[in-house]
């Protein structure tokens, strides 16, 4: 279950013309397809990103795993259009207002999808954020995976020991996770303590600024990608800030 | 017994990790699973206590597909030790963890009581009963894991990766409990790389490679084939090199003693 929302937001190579894309202009491209989707007011605009945003997703082989999340989050849109309808809305407006939530979260998954830590560390390089702060961030994305696998063999062998997972009540099974959270957020802690003694005995922070072996530049394909998605950005923001 | 039919398996991320793997194992036998890292020795124990369900074929226990059980239900007869014990331990103290699945299965007081002094004074724990489990080393770590799955006494233990981390005194512990064991009717499965640590045991050896099972039979018989050892990347145990080097029968030398006694019959022999 746990794994299979976080699915949706998780990095798995895939060769795809957009995943090759330079991770800034996949940022660029992902950041006007959530603008766009907050500033979705009506059916046609909610149409207009809907369809780029899955028409992105299918570009870049996502599709079916962003579908697994986008289904986690129409339970959280039915509740907003339950409770926009309760207050008032028309059906019409409840409707585009949950679907807007749907949006959001597609398209804010796209960049999640194709992005790997790495590329991500080179974005905020690229953005000059402190050096700490991007080693604790990639970090943390990395582990991501290493805990739900952990989560998954700590689960396998408490089942192993007679814990019933599946069983009774939710009062029940929530109490039961203690056995697996405990290693879990144990195994957590004595790992990122082994990490940094790791890395300090290969000298992280021993200089101040540290090279690079490579450092990503912008090939022809990025930017004519970013330029076309600027001028079909540009005109669509104005339509739906003026027009609609 | 237990019996894998037709048995096929592939994890979530298409890696096919069992292939049609045939097997029975009986009752009261020892059993030993060898072969490289990524071989399927693992995923192939999985399916024994129903944590893995066959994608192809069925796996019985006690006449019992394990699709019908739950893992609760089939662990009861069939104890698996783990081979990460920080998979595992999150007692508060060696004792409450020792009675985990005890209190899991529904033991009354009496048997849990029971079961928690031996299994405690089995595995040298006795005097850690009030300690917390994390501040073991990892040695006793390991032994805390075998205590809390043997307390509970199943039909079938299954032991992945018993002697990592175990020093030698430890590792004759563990040797004399599998044939303790063995004498009381229960049936034991042994993963290992440790081929040292089995051969005093001399199980039956199944020998696995890419997800198969590519010799099966009695260790010595097994371990002397050279294609085998090629194939599975293996190293033979020195008492076996050491018969097959003299050309003796594979099986008789079973420790240094012996060995030496007949090379020096031997030596005088050819003077
Ligand atoms: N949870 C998992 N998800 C995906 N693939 C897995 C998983 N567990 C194991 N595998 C893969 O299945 C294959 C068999 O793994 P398994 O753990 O059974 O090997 P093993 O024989 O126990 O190896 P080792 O000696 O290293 O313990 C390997 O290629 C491994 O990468
Ligand atoms: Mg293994």
């Amino acid at each position: 279950m746990m794994y299979w929302v976080a699915g949706g937001f998780i990095y798995r190579r895939v060769d795809s013309f957009f995943h090759r894309l330079d991770a800034r202009v996949k940022l660029l491209l992902t950041s006007e397809l959530v603008a766009l989707s907050l500033l979705s007011f009506s059916p046609p605009e909610l149409i207009v990103t809907m369809g780029t945003t899955f028409a992105v997703a299918s570009l870049s082989h996502t599709l079916r795993r962003m579908g697994k999340t986008l289904a986690f989050s129409a339970g959280f849109a039915i509740t907003i259009f339950v409770i926009d309808i309760l207050v008032g809305y028309s059906i019409i407006d409840a409707l585009v207002y949950s679907l807007r939530f749907v949006a959001i979260v597609g398209s804010t998954s796209i960049f999640f999808l194709t992005t790997s830590p790495d590329e991500l560390e080179h974005v905020m390089r690229w953005f000059r954020l402190p050096r700490d702060l991007i080693f604790a961030y990639v970090t943390a994305v990395r582990f991501v995976p290493v805990l739900l696998l952990d989560a998954l063999q700590i689960m396998d062998a408490q089942k192993s020991r007679g814990l019933e997972l599946e069983r009774g009540n939710i009062f029940k099974r929530v109490r039961n996770f203690s056995p697996v959270l405990i290693p879990l957020v144990v195994n957590a802690v004595v790992r990122s303590g082994e990490l940094a003694e790791a890395m300090e005995v290969r000298a992280y922070g021993a200089v101040e600024k540290p090279t690079m072996l490579y450092s990503p530049l912008l090939r022809t394909m990025d930017k004519i990608a970013a330029i076309l998605s600027i001028t079909l950005f540009l005109p669509t923001l104005y339509y739906f800030l003026f027009l609609v | 017994m237990i019996e894998f039919e037709n048995v096929s398996f592939k994890h979530q991320n298409g890696v096919t990790a069992l292939r049609n793997i045939n097997l029975k194992i009986e009752k009261g036998t020892l059993t030993a699973i060898v072969g490289e890292n990524g071989a399927g020795k693992t995923t192939l124990v999985r399916h024994i206590n129903g944590l893995l369900k066959p994608a192809e074929g069925a796996v019985r226990v006690f006449g019992i597909n394990t699709k019908q059980q739950s893992v609760a239900q089939l662990s009861k007869k069939v104890g698996i030790a783990f081979q990460n014990p920080d998979n595992q331990l999150f007692s508060d103290t060696v004792t409450n963890e020792t009675l985990f699945g005890l209190k899991n299965f529904g033991m009354s007081e009496k048997e849990q009581a029971e079961r928690l002094e031996w299994a405690l004074n089995f595995f040298d724990l006795a005097r850690y009963r009030d300690v917390s489990p994390m501040l073991l080393s990892g040695g006793e770590k390991k032994r805390l894991c075998f205590a809390s799955v043997l307390s509970w006494d199943p039909d079938v233990l299954i032991l992945d990766e018993p002697t990592v981390g175990q020093d030698y005194y430890h590792k004759e512990k563990i040797t004399s409990m599998i044939m303790d064991l063995l004498s009381k009717g229960k049936t034991a499965i042994i993963v290992s790389h440790d081929l040292e640590f089995l051969w005093p045991l001399q199980p039956r050896t199944l020998v696995m490679a890419q997800g198969q099972i590519i010799a099966d039979g009695a260790m010595a018989n097994v371990l002397s084939d050279d294609e085998t050892i090629k194939r599975a990347n293996l190293v033979r145990p020195q008492l076996l090199e050491l018969a097959i080097e003299l050309h003796l029968h594979p099986r008789v030398l079973s420790n240094v003693k012996e060995a030496a006694k007949l090379i020096l019959v031997r030596s005088v022999g050819a003077r």
